[in-house]
């Protein structure tokens, strides 16, 4: 990560505009006095409106200068790397060992929490017109959790999002935020969350840290303390004095996401937050999301990226159609939904296959270029992979390698996606 | 639901809804151009001349000349606090802010009423100033003013008289009140102004074209175009917000305003009369100050708050018919706008 280098830009005070002149003489007219008179009212009326305030001059340096993630937090994982878990077996006896996919953040639970959920939805419907853009929505997200929000663009993301926050009203179900019934005890419930929903959109005519002292004078509390910890948090510091009409479209998203910041949110809530920003910007943003989560809150990212998601989220949600598919951590749904496969490197790998297909513990074997494909049933826990591994080396063939091919999120998307799209 | 404490705006909320009408560079510079400017120039332009020639020009304050810059400083005021209003109800929207404020949990009727004092104290110092410079050119800079009120035949009569007065003063002088007024009969008997007995509308007449104004009528006109200005702010807003669009609620009010009103209060529509009476310019016309209303010749007079009673081409509304009509106004179109900003999807 690049090393720090903010500067505050100082607020630049526009020079003093030199009103009036000398003062008339002896011999001038009352009605001159009554001329320099009105010049000074004018002029000090645009004086106080400010009208004639100058452009800022703050370097225009979009520089974007993200807190370092905390030390205990592990690197995510390359784009490169393949979702399922690699393992070379040693070439002798030794038995083969398959690593966990690391995750950030402990293993997300979806019993009943003592703290109850972030999010609770039971039966959520919005219906517009005859369309139903969420339709009978149960979701749960568990306290503390990065969850992600994944579905196809039309899919009702963003309604659900809206329905939640009370920007709309729902036409049927329950619904709360960390644990306060919305919309009865909505105040309450927004005081302690942070949303992004839809484009972030702001004042144009104002600078980025007005627009936050609008958003903190809103919110109220101490929430106007922090418009400088946030503008910092976001890297947002050198420009907060530009309007926001200068802005990329990734400094509105970090402008949104300073304005989530203002109110200490136990519960941050990201519509399509990696939306326009390129791919310096989408590192930077998930740097930022996975930061925050770090810290204990809870985030919720709404997105059609599964790679995002599947690379910010410890659980997700599926949605298509208004209808939530599959919700629940990540690694489970991958491991339950999609079949996985075993590459054997081995010397003999005809001998392998039948003695696999004898033994009946595969779904089925198939010879490939780089040697023996094992189709793992459904669900197979990690012991069917020693067990492999124990089989053959005790027959005596050499093993060289034994390497899972999980489904990835985006495979198992689309299955899912698709049979429900075949649906009458 | 929302209750009372959480409807209050504070004080930061109001001073940054200030804010980020202030800042609209383009908005204004429009409230400076109809406000102040012509004000500003005319009189300045007077002054000028008055001052590098003053055997040429006379001074910049003339009998009148308060009432028509008075009269004109409400109409393009009305007309710039319509602008502002329609604008305030819709730039949370237009700009895509109001999500971002509805999502803070603040009460939205909080985020309404908020803009209220926010747009006033835009208008109002404007239109302050503007009135200002008016009077004190009228106090300072007028012609010197004569000793008494001229009538007919060059008879005079004490100034500043209220009807009372005028008639204690014509039982003392029943001759000079007859050739003043032209009235055999002397002016002393029952009288009323919408009768048709106009004998002090022309003393007063005279008298505002002949006196400036002196300091509590100024006060009452002052009064008198601000309340004008904020109206039109109120129902600009309560009208932009409910709409949601700005030039729609922007045309619409301004064409009602310049085309509709002019027509309801200078023709008596038969069957329609109390139809015209509903509409607040009507009522703020038949509310206007007597100093406006005689010297710029729109109407009658009477004695409500304000001293005056304009639109007299339709028969006069009773004082609280008049208050009754602008409060609704003000009532009904603030709480549609604050009814839509509530219940309106974000």
């Amino acid at each position: 990560m690049s090393a720090m280098n903010v500067i505050d830009a100082q607020a630049l005070a526009p020079p003093a505009r030199a009103v009036g002149g000398p003062a008339g003489g002896a011999g001038l007219h009352n009605g001159g006095v009554f001329v320099l008179a009105l010049l000074v009212l004018v002029g000090g009326y645009f004086a106080v409106t400010r009208i004639g305030r100058g452009r800022r001059s703050a370097p225009k340096d979009e520089t974007w200068v993200p807190r370092e993630p905390p030390p205990e937090r592990p690197t995510p994982s390359p784009p490169s790397e393949p979702p399922g878990a690699t393992a070379v077996a040693p070439a002798t006896a030794a038995p083969a060992t398959v690593a966990p996919v690391p995750r950030r953040r402990p293993a997300v639970s979806f019993d009943r929490p003592a703290a109850g959920w972030a999010v609770e939805a039971h039966g959520l419907t919005k219906r517009f017109g005859a369309n139903v853009a969420v339709n009978g929505v149960e979701l749960c997200v568990p306290r503390g959790s990065a969850f992600g929000y994944l579905g196809p663009n039309g899919a009702g993301k963003t309604t659900l999002i809206r329905t939640l926050l009370g920007l709309t009203r729902a036409d049927g179900g329950t619904m709360s935020l960390l644990g306060f019934p919305v919309p009865a005890e909505r105040k309450q419930a927004l005081a302690r969350v942070g949303a992004i929903v839809d484009e972030p959109r702001f004042h144009q005519h104002l600078t980025g840290r007005d627009n936050l002292r609008l958003l903190a004078a809103a919110r109220g509390g101490g929430a106007s303390d922090r418009i400088e910890s946030s503008l910092q948090r976001v890297g947002l510091t050198q420009r907060a004095g530009d309007k926001v009409a200068s802005y990329s479209m990734g400094m509105r998203q970090r402008l949104g996401v300073a304005s989530c910041l203002l109110g200490e949110p136990e519960l941050l809530i990201l519509d399509e937050p990696m939306n326009g920003l390129d791919p310096a910007g989408m590192h930077e943003m998930r740097t930022m999301i996975t930061s925050l989560a770090d810290e204990g809150r809870t985030v919720v990212l709404s997105s059609h990226l599964l790679d995002e998601v599947e690379r910010t989220c410890d659980a997700l949600a599926i949605v298509d159609r208004g209808r939530i598919i599959r919700q629940g951590p990540i690694d489970e749904l991958i491991r339950t939904a999609g079949a996985s496969s075993l590459q054997v490197d081995c010397a003999d790998p005809a001998l392998a296959a039948r003695l696999i297909d004898e033994a009946g513990i595969a779904a089925g074997t198939s010879r490939t270029d780089a040697g023996l494909t094992i189709t793992l049933p459904a669900g197979a826990s990690r012991e069917l992979i020693a067990d492999v591994n124990r089989r053959l080396v005790t027959a005596g063939i050499p093993v060289y390698g034994l390497q899972e091919v999980r489904a990835s999120l985006e495979d198992w998307f689309l299955s899912v996606t698709t049979r429900l799209g075949e649906q009458p | 639901m929302t209750s009372l404490a959480d409807a209050i705006p504070s004080w930061p909320l109001i001073a940054t809804r200030h804010l980020e009408l202030r800042k609209r560079r383009g908005l204004m510079i429009v409230v400076g151009v109809v406000t102040i400017a012509p004000t500003l120039l005319i009189l300045g332009l007077r002054l000028a001349f008055h001052l590098f020639d003053p055997a040429h020009y006379g001074p910049a304050g003339y009998p009148g000349q308060f009432a028509t810059m008075a009269s004109l400083q409400a109409g393009l005021g009305l007309i710039v606090a319509i602008v502002v209003g329609a604008t305030a109800g819709t730039s949370d929207l237009n700009d895509g802010m109001f999500r971002h404020l509805v999502i803070t949990g603040r009460s939205r009727l909080a985020l309404y009423l908020a803009r209220i004092p926010a747009g006033l104290a835009i208008l109002l110092p404007a239109v302050a100033l503007a009135f200002t410079m008016l009077c004190l050119v009228t106090s300072y800079e007028s012609v010197p003013q004569p000793a008494a009120v001229v009538m007919n035949d060059n008879v005079s009569i004490p100034a500043h008289l209220g009807q009372a007065q005028l008639q204690t003063w014509a039982r003392q002088h029943p001759r000079q009140a007859a050739v003043a007024f032209q009235s055999p009969a002397g002016i002393t008997g029952p009288r009323s102004v919408s009768g048709g007995d106009t004998h002090y509308a022309d003393y007063l007449t005279n008298e505002v074209t002949q006196f400036e104004p002196p300091v509590n009528e100024m006060a009452k006109v002052g009064l008198w175009v601000e309340l004008e200005v904020g109206i039109g702010f109120l129902v600009g807003l309560g009208l932009g917000s409910l709409t949601g669009q700005r030039a729609v609620s922007s045309i619409l009010l301004l064409g009602f305003e310049l085309i509709v009103t002019p027509i309801l209060a200078s023709v008596a529509i038969p069957y329609f009369l109390d139809g015209q009476r509903l509409d607040f310019g009507v009522a703020m016309d038949q509310l206007r100050p007597v100093w406006l209303v005689a010297s710029t010749d729109v109407g009658g007079l009477g004695n409500v708050v304000f001293g005056g009673q304009g639109a007299a081409r339709i028969p006069p509304m009773p004082t609280w018919a008049m208050i009754s009509v602008i409060a609704g106004w003000i009532v009904v179109w603030s709480a549609l706008g604050a009814w839509r900003m509530m219940t309106r999807d974000a």
